[in-house]
């Protein structure tokens, strides 16, 4: 690996440190001693943190970048635009799910999400197969959780 | 205890309850999202019609099951499907990215049956004077305990401790966002209400664990875990092996889930990170923690699934729930009109609590069996499955599990948000781990420390409270060994390297 | 056959309400289907339980469930603030508490006003009691008073977060008194009996529902008008000289849209439950308290009440400006 600065890391950190202000000034307005000085040691902590990593990449010799493992399994590349289209989706199921309900919102998710994840070419045993057990699971799901174990799932106002 | 509970326990209709009660629980545990809370919770009704024990045994039968599943996601999907299977994560997972799911799902039913034997051998043998130790916790040394668990940063976090303690301080503040459970004030919403609930430990697991997993899968056309044998069944000997070379780290694991289990408020998730973390500090030179260690499993379920037997000691001693499944089982014995009490403990009264915690035995036996043949079917799916149902399935649990929590909308919106900081954030080197380890402790650690200093204040020093008291003295005793051992393991080592090149 | 199943279900329950002598109009098949019914909270809380009490009479009486459902956060907050945007069609119902509906709102904005939810009955109360460890050096409350006067500040009671009956009893009862103790707040009832069995706290405000679900626990007095049936052995804290009565009251509320039939219709349900030997004889041996306010006007002038009381001890502990 490169010996360079973690320069990503220090942005990353300037953010928390951000962060970390606000959260202090969320604190000023506080009245009970009870709220304020947990959240406070806990922001100043932060940005003490964050302001010692800067300090040791800009200060000290760069050194090898070393990282978790954890870190290290996360996989570079492949395709961004998926990436996005998985985010996108699911963050819009949520905000939809309220106005058209749990069924709908679910199930076009799901739908999207199978093509953005489809990388098989579309034989004509997939194009009848895949859609079935998608139907099977998505219902299967709902009730399970709708029957079984009742949750009030949302449903669409106009149904 | 007399035999005639044992048999109660197995009569036919009972033992049919335990093993259905084991099946339904662990399918359960493995879906992210759905918890043992919530399934005993709309079981309570069928209760009423029901013999209490029997409704006893069907309920601790759901209860271990559900400990126990949620390994499976842990290990194949990297999204604990229960929070105590957080620890299962750190070595599953890595384990199951190689191929050695199978092996570690072995593993984790042994290291299971093993911790669900002792806490239930110690709930049978030593519960009225075990509950006592619920009761010797106070503030300060719930506030070590939550110190001790940040310690395990250290580890979590090789090469870069400050990011991790950054990450954990980010956790630490976001736990903070919503109503406060002790001053009731608002915080860090900035005028929103869709904030006001706070962050939902569940969803932010699903989010910081389990959508990276689902962004990172969609993006390229590989498999999801690497397959490389031919089913090879189920391992079992490998997994007894490994069990039976590590046996003081499962016996270990157990008897620190028992006890975190008896502590009100901790639970399965702090026992089975301070078994991994005791774990990882004491296992031998050449381990593979880190990389996918099965002793991380062995300890991570071993010790969550003792916690069941623990977290029903005060349960059913003191009618202090030890965990939240705890209070609904609790809640259906006040219904059922049961009186616990110590009295239950003894011959005569407690006729109905000896036939459930003989069913625990059972329900915690036929978790074996049955354990093995649906951690089977579990691995084959999700192996076989190709990518483009995979993917929108394990979305579509995360969506409906997360709403499932608390019936909430905006929560399915948090754990996506949260997802994507946990993916970005693990890009530049902040892992998700010390963020989850913030978010678990921060309230236990925040409540520890303003009712100790008020306590202290009223009856004089503060400080002292926080030092002087016997528990806290031997945590902080704990605290620093864990944080300067691994500095001074390398010395060690070295110097009796040494010493042996002399002789 | 779905649909046959239903009618016969409907009819059984169109019977059974009509059984127990209720008017059969237009909406007599009210209810034919599950009620949900929201709990606020988490599971395990004294809401929790007493909707678990209900649960079977419910089905008893109108031949439907009561499907239990947690709506956790915010200390309730966030279960209320939703409650408007739920369906009014009787079958969505959720539990309130005071004196949490009260302060809430009053202390910041928090996505719903007191006047915004539609209390359809209070169904019990849980009253104040201060709580003590069996082998307390405390026998009575004269010795707790004293010590208090002796020690300013040195004793120390848990209980609920603050804001909570709890916390606005200790402070009417501190300036009842004439006494300065210290407020510590725990996460709630279980929490703080933990700390008060350990010995970290020297006694608890908590309700007469402890020493009915934990072990070695004793009341010193009970903030009723009378005696509880359940201890006849303890004091009031009126016949102690010091004018205490309240708790927390739990009620159900319906969204807005409900209409006013159905707003009336569920009362007479709740009522007819609260009626029952048996179901009185239950909370009672709980430790709970019965209480019936209708909604109406009873409604109207019970929460007038309630609000000039909490509001006014909130002001007192700067808990509201």
């Amino acid at each position: 690996m490169a010996r360079k600065r973690d320069t990503a890391g220090m942005v990353v950190c300037s953010l928390f440190i951000l962060l970390g202000g606000a959260a202090l000034w969320d604190t000023t307005r506080m009245l009970d001693r009870d709220s304020y000085v947990y959240p406070r040691a806990v922001a100043v902590l932060m940005i003490v943190f964050c302001l010692m990593y800067i300090g040791r990449q800009l200060l000290l010799p760069p050194k090898e970048l070393t990282e978790s493992l954890e870190a290290q399994t996360a996989q570079r590349g492949g395709s961004t635009p998926r990436r996005v289209g998985l985010v996108v989706t699911l963050f819009a199921c949520a905000l939809a799910m309220p106005y058209v309900g749990f069924l709908i919102a679910g199930s076009a998710a799901f739908a999207v999400m199978l093509l953005i994840a489809m990388y098989d070419p579309w034989t004509r045993f997939r194009i009848v197969v895949y859609p079935l057990v998608s139907a099977a699971l998505v219902l299967g799901f709902y009730f399970l959780f709708k029957s079984a174990f009742l949750v009030p799932l949302p449903t669409a106002p106009f149904l | 205890m007399s035999f005639e509970f044992m048999w109660a326990a197995l009569s036919p209709e009972n033992f049919l309850l335990a093993l259905g009660g084991v099946v339904a629980g662990t399918v359960i545990g493995a879906l992210p999202g759905l918890t043992a809370t919530m399934a005993i919770a709309v079981l309570v009704p069928f209760t009423f019609s029901m013999p209490t024990a029997a409704a006893l045994i069907l309920m601790g039968a759901i209860y271990t099951g559900a400990i126990y599943g949620g390994a499976y996601s842990a290990i194949l999907l990297n999204t604990p499907g229960t929070p105590s299977a957080i620890a299962t994560t750190f070595e599953g997972y890595p384990m199951a990215k190689r191929g050695d799911g199978d092996l570690a799902i072995t593993v984790a039913c042994l290291a299971s049956v093993i911790g669900g034997m002792v806490g239930a051998l110690f709930l049978l043998g030593l519960a009225p004077p075990l509950a006592e130790v619920a009761l010797e916790f106070g503030p300060t040394e719930y506030f070590w305990l939550a110190m001790f668990g940040l310690t395990l940063i250290a580890s979590l976090s090789e090469g870069n401790t400050l990011k991790g303690l950054i990450g954990a301080c980010f956790g630490l503040l976001i736990a903070c966002i919503g109503v406060a459970e002790i001053s009731s004030d608002v915080r860090f919403t900035f005028g929103s209400n869709v904030m006001i609930g706070g962050i939902e430990t569940v969803s932010a697991l699903i989010g910081l664990y389990c959508v990276p997993v689902l962004i990172d899968l969609v993006a390229t056309p590989d498999r999801h875990l690497k397959v490389t044998h031919e089913t090879r069944g189920f391992r079992l000997g490998e997994a007894t092996s490994i069990l039976s070379r590590r046996w003081v780290n499962a016996v270990r694991s157990s008897v620190i889930g028992t006890i975190v289990g008896i502590l009100p408020g901790a639970g399965g998730s702090i026992a089975s990170l301070v078994a991994y973390s005791e774990a990882r500090r004491t296992a031998p030179a050449g381990n593979k923690f880190g990389d996918g260690d099965p002793d991380g499993i062995i300890a991570s379920e071993g010790a969550n699934n003792a916690t069941v037997g623990g977290g029903l000691i005060p349960t059913l001693v003191l009618g202090i729930p030890g965990t939240p499944t705890d209070a609904v089982i609790l809640g259906a014995l006040l219904v059922q009109g049961v009186r616990t009490g110590p009295n239950l403990f003894t011959e005569g009264g407690g006729s109905i609590v000896y036939t459930f915690m003989a069913g625990l035995f059972i329900a915690t036996a036929l978790m074996l069996p049955a354990g093995l043949l649906i951690g089977r079917y579990a691995y084959k799916s999700i192996i076989t499955i190709p990518k483009a149902l995979l993917v929108p399935s394990v979305a579509f649990m995360c969506v409906i599990g997360t709403y499932a929590i608390r019936n909430s909308t905006s929560d399915i919106a948090i754990m996506v948000v949260l997802g994507v900081i946990g993916w970005i954030l693990n890009r530049f080197g902040f892992t998700p781990s010390p963020i989850v380890l913030g978010l678990i402790l921060s309230r236990i650690a925040e409540n520890g420390f303003v009712q100790g200093w008020i306590i202290g204040e009223a009856t004089g020093n503060p400080l002292t409270g926080f030092f002087a008291r016997p528990i806290s003295f031997v945590l902080i005793l704990v605290i620093l060994l864990s944080l300067f051992y691994p500095m001074l393991k390398p010395r060690l080592v070295r110097r009796l390297a040494r010493q042996e090149g002399r002789s | 056959m779905r649909r046959a199943a239903r009618m016969v279900m409907t009819a059984a329950a169109a019977a059974m309400v009509a059984g127990v002598g209720f008017s059969t109009g237009a909406v007599a098949a009210y209810p034919d289907q599950p009620i949900t019914y929201y709990i606020p909270f988490g599971p395990g809380g004294e809401s929790d339980v007493t909707a678990r009490f209900q649960q079977p009479f419910f089905k008893q009486k109108f031949g439907q469930d009561f499907i239990i459902t947690y709506k956790p956060g915010g200390g309730g907050a966030v279960g209320w603030s939703q409650l408007n945007k739920m369906k009014g069609d009787g079958y969505t119902i959720m539990g309130t508490n005071i004196p949490h509906i009260i302060i809430q709102p009053e202390q910041s904005q928090i996505g719903y006003q007191t006047d915004d939810l539609v209390n359809v009955y209070f169904f019990h109360f849980t009253p104040d009691a201060i709580v003590v460890k069996d082998d307390s050096q405390f026998k009575t409350l004269k010795d707790l008073v004293d010590y208090a006067k002796a020690n300013p500040g040195k004793v120390t009671f848990g209980g609920s977060g603050k804001g909570s009956a709890n916390h606005l009893a200790q402070i009417m009862f501190d300036e009842a008194a004439g006494i300065k103790s210290t407020y510590v707040a725990f996460g709630g009832t279980g929490p703080s009996v933990t700390a008060l069995l350990g010995g970290q706290t020297m006694a608890q405000w908590g309700y007469t529902t402890v020493p009915k679900q934990f072990e070695r626990t004793r009341l010193l007095a009970v903030a009723m008008d009378q005696r509880h049936p359940g201890f006849p052995d303890v004091p009031t804290f009126k016949e102690l000289g010091y004018e205490m009565s309240g708790g927390t009251y739990r009620g159900i509320a319906v969204p807005k849209s409900a209409s006013e039939e159905t707003r009336k219709k569920l009362a007479d349900m709740i009522e007819a439950i609260n009626k029952d030997p048996a179901f009185i004889k239950k909370m009672l041996d709980g430790g709970f308290a019965m209480l019936d306010v209708k909604y109406g006007k009873s409604m109207d002038d019970f929460m007038a009440k309630m609000k000039t009381i909490y509001i006014k001890a909130a002001k007192e502990a700067a808990l509201v400006k």
